[in-house]
């Protein structure tokens, strides 16, 4: 036997029952404010699970997801803003009106519908990382320099949803007054519902990606990884690779950012802070950028650690957040995931030699 | 913002003074990438910290002033040395272990940020300080069209000062030929007897030290406060992406066009948009010389 941490079936194993515990979570708390914190939760994992992929599997280090995420949570967010509005009486947000807005600008319209509305917060965000990807891939532009052309396009992005007060409440941020209403049912942000269906689309989307780099498909992403050149002289088309698995992590990101302003019915600049983007690269980081449901469990404990310190103790959490990240590139660069990697390998250490090893 | 006034139409004298402060704007952002860049091209390290030396240059010329009543120009040199020795410092219990893995030390290096910034914080406190320039830097002067206070004319020799004392340490001096060598080949200079780790230390201190210089003029620009330095780092880093990895003049001449076409941008929209299209021109940019202005090689770490 080798390292069980491996095997594929034991890894599988591990993933249904972790989803299946998180399920059962909202029926053993009678809390409605921890059940709507633990979904907050859940939405702060996908965008772990999207830095797990872009960066732990495709070693694209992307500081901007924040700009899927942000650029979702705003189309979500007027979608919600728009069903509080009334054609007639209403036509318009109030904070329009305070910024001398006397009709509904055109970026808004679509938002009238709901479910177009939706559907435009995911696809706006992917679009935009499939050019940015194509852009820089097609170039090969690599490392260091994706780090810093995402945080450019994220601190560009920041500027401009604080600074189109009349657009997007500057700011103060929109907080649509309802919550979001699908058909006739209104899904309460403190309800288990909510929880569910976040649970729902982190589940699918894990076990989805899971499935994803068990393929072909996985293995050459992993390939151009580990060494760019060497793929391309294999006759993979490198460019197009990265572009598939950045934008797919964007989709992710956007994921979660209509999931989160569905569970906290507030959306401001704050969510395309570059501190932000990068607080998710450190929840991977210290969960294993290398696992899926390591970066998932880094964010849960990062974000679990810092509701339970509140927020009379911030900046001590602050500092003990860049210490320990520190830490963790210093000495654990796979994190907790690739502690249990070598913990693992330890019991099955007498087997012959270990199998390759599929993606975690 | 109000949309109605969203076009600023052109004229002469506004426009003049566009271009001088695109000028002044470039000579911050060149001040601020100019540390960077050094640390960058010559040990490939992405020191997402410099920002927050710059925030360390600032405090050290606040408290300086504040506490020992040191005079201003004074205080300028000293944040350089300060900051230069806290940045040896971090260069040996740090950096150093982390050279063979570039986009760690990125992240490393964003960690003791936070440390840096949540250690002011709490040392310090959250409020701005105000570190007070010399009056005669305060006036400003009339010029023809022009119009300009005389402490952007000091930054702006300060920093043609340390670009040419910079410029000089590498091309003329010893110290600068080790450096050359060690950027050029590591193994092969170490094998001929160059002592590379020290090499690293003193460049990541020097490129620290000018963070500092950065910051105790900057303090007295705005005020002195632990978040400071995110405001300077993603432009200083597209100052040293665009120029071209390792080379200084490179450095120069896009902090120079990034300053001008962000004033101009500005000046008939507003700042905002003029950041927005000068990060996407800067992606375009990148897409047709991802090596920059001035690099021959590909730069790829």
């Amino acid at each position: 036997m080798s390292n069980p941490y491996h095997n594929p079936k034991a890894q599988w194993a591990a993933y249904l029952v972790f989803f299946v515990v998180l399920a059962c979570v909202p029926l053993m708390v009678e809390n409605t404010f921890t059940v709507n914190l633990l979904a907050r939760f859940l939405v702060l994992g996908m965008l772990a699970l999207s830095v797990s992929l872009v960066w732990g599997y495709g070693g694209i280090l992307s500081l901007g997801q924040g700009i899927a995420f942000g650029l979702a949570a705003y189309g979500m967010g007027m979608t919600m803003q728009m069903q509080a509005q009334d054609p007639e009486s209403m036509p318009i947000p109030s904070f329009m009106l305070t910024n001398e807005l006397t009709e509904l600008p055109a970026l808004w319209e679509p938002f009238w519908h709901a479910p177009t509305g939706i559907a435009l917060a995911l696809i706006v965000p992917t679009l935009f990382f499939a050019a940015l990807g194509t852009i820089m891939f097609q170039a090969r532009v690599a490392g260091v320099f994706v780090a810093i052309v995402t945080l450019a396009m994220l601190s560009a992005w920041y500027s401009m949803a604080f600074d189109m007060q009349p657009y997007t409440a500057g700011f103060n941020g929109i907080s649509p007054p309802n919550p979001l209403q699908l058909g006739e049912y209104s899904i309460d942000p403190y309800s288990a519902t909510a929880y569910w269906i976040a649970l729902a689309c982190l589940t699918v989307l894990t076990l989805g990606l899971k499935a994803l780099l068990h393929s072909k498909f996985g293995l050459i992403i992993q390939a151009v990884r580990e060494d760019p050149e060497r793929a391309r002289f294999l006759g993979y088309s490198v460019a197009a690779y990265q572009v598939s698995v950045f934008t797919l992590s964007g989709f992710v990101a956007a994921v979660a950012g209509v999931l989160w302003v569905m569970i906290v019915q507030y959306v401001s600049p704050t969510a395309l802070e570059v501190s932000f983007s990068v607080t998710m690269v450190i929840w991977a980081a210290v969960g294993g950028r290398m696992s899926l449901i390591g970066a998932i469990i880094g964010a849960f404990l990062v974000n679990g650690m810092q509701s339970f310190l509140g927020d009379e103790l911030l900046y001590g959490f602050l500092l003990v957040l860049g210490g320990l990240f520190i830490v963790i590139v210093r000495f654990l660069p796979n994190g907790l995931a690739g502690l249990l990697e070598s913990v693992l390998g330890r019991f099955g250490k007498r087997a012959a030699p270990s199998d390759a090893g599929g993606p975690v | 913002m109000s949309v109605n006034h969203f076009w600023t139409a052109f004229a002469f004298e506004p426009f003049m003074n566009a271009l001088l402060i695109g000028l002044s704007m470039a000579s911050i952002w060149l001040i601020a990438a100019l540390g960077l860049a050094i640390v960058y091209g010559t040990m490939g390290v992405i020191n997402m910290a410099h920002g927050e030396f710059v925030m360390l240059g600032a405090y050290t010329t606040y408290l300086l002033q504040s506490v020992f009543g040191l005079p201003f120009l004074l205080c300028v040199p000293c944040a350089f040395l300060i900051v230069a020795a806290i940045g040896a410092i971090i260069e040996k219990l740090l950096i150093r272990h982390l050279y063979k893995r570039p986009l760690d030390t990125l992240l490393a290096t964003w960690g003791l940020s936070l440390v840096l910034v949540q250690g002011v914080r709490l040392l310090v406190g959250p409020e701005p300080k105000n570190v007070t320039s010399p009056a005669f830097l305060n006036a400003s002067m009339q010029f023809w069209v022009f119009e300009l206070s005389w402490f952007r004319v000091f930054i702006f020799g300060v920093t043609i000062a340390a670009f040419v004392v910079t410029w000089w340490l590498l091309q003329k001096t010893r110290v600068g030929l080790m450096v050359r060598a060690v950027t050029q080949n590591k193994e092969i200079a170490a094998a001929h007897g160059i002592d590379a780790g020290r090499v690293y230390t003193l460049t990541f201190a020097y490129g620290a030290g000018l963070a500092g210089l950065a910051g105790a003029m900057f303090g007295a620009i705005k005020n002195v406060f632990p978040d400071m330095g995110a405001g300077y780092i993603v432009e200083a880093f597209l100052v040293v992406v665009v120029g071209g990895v390792g080379s200084l003049a490179g450095s120069l001449v896009s902090a120079l066009g990034l300053g001008e076409i962000y004033s101009v941008f500005a000046y008939f929209t507003n700042g905002t948009f003029a950041k927005f299209w000068l990060f996407l021109l800067v992606v375009i940019f990148l897409r047709f010389r991802p090596q920059g202005l001035f690099s021959e090689a590909l730069a790829r770490r």
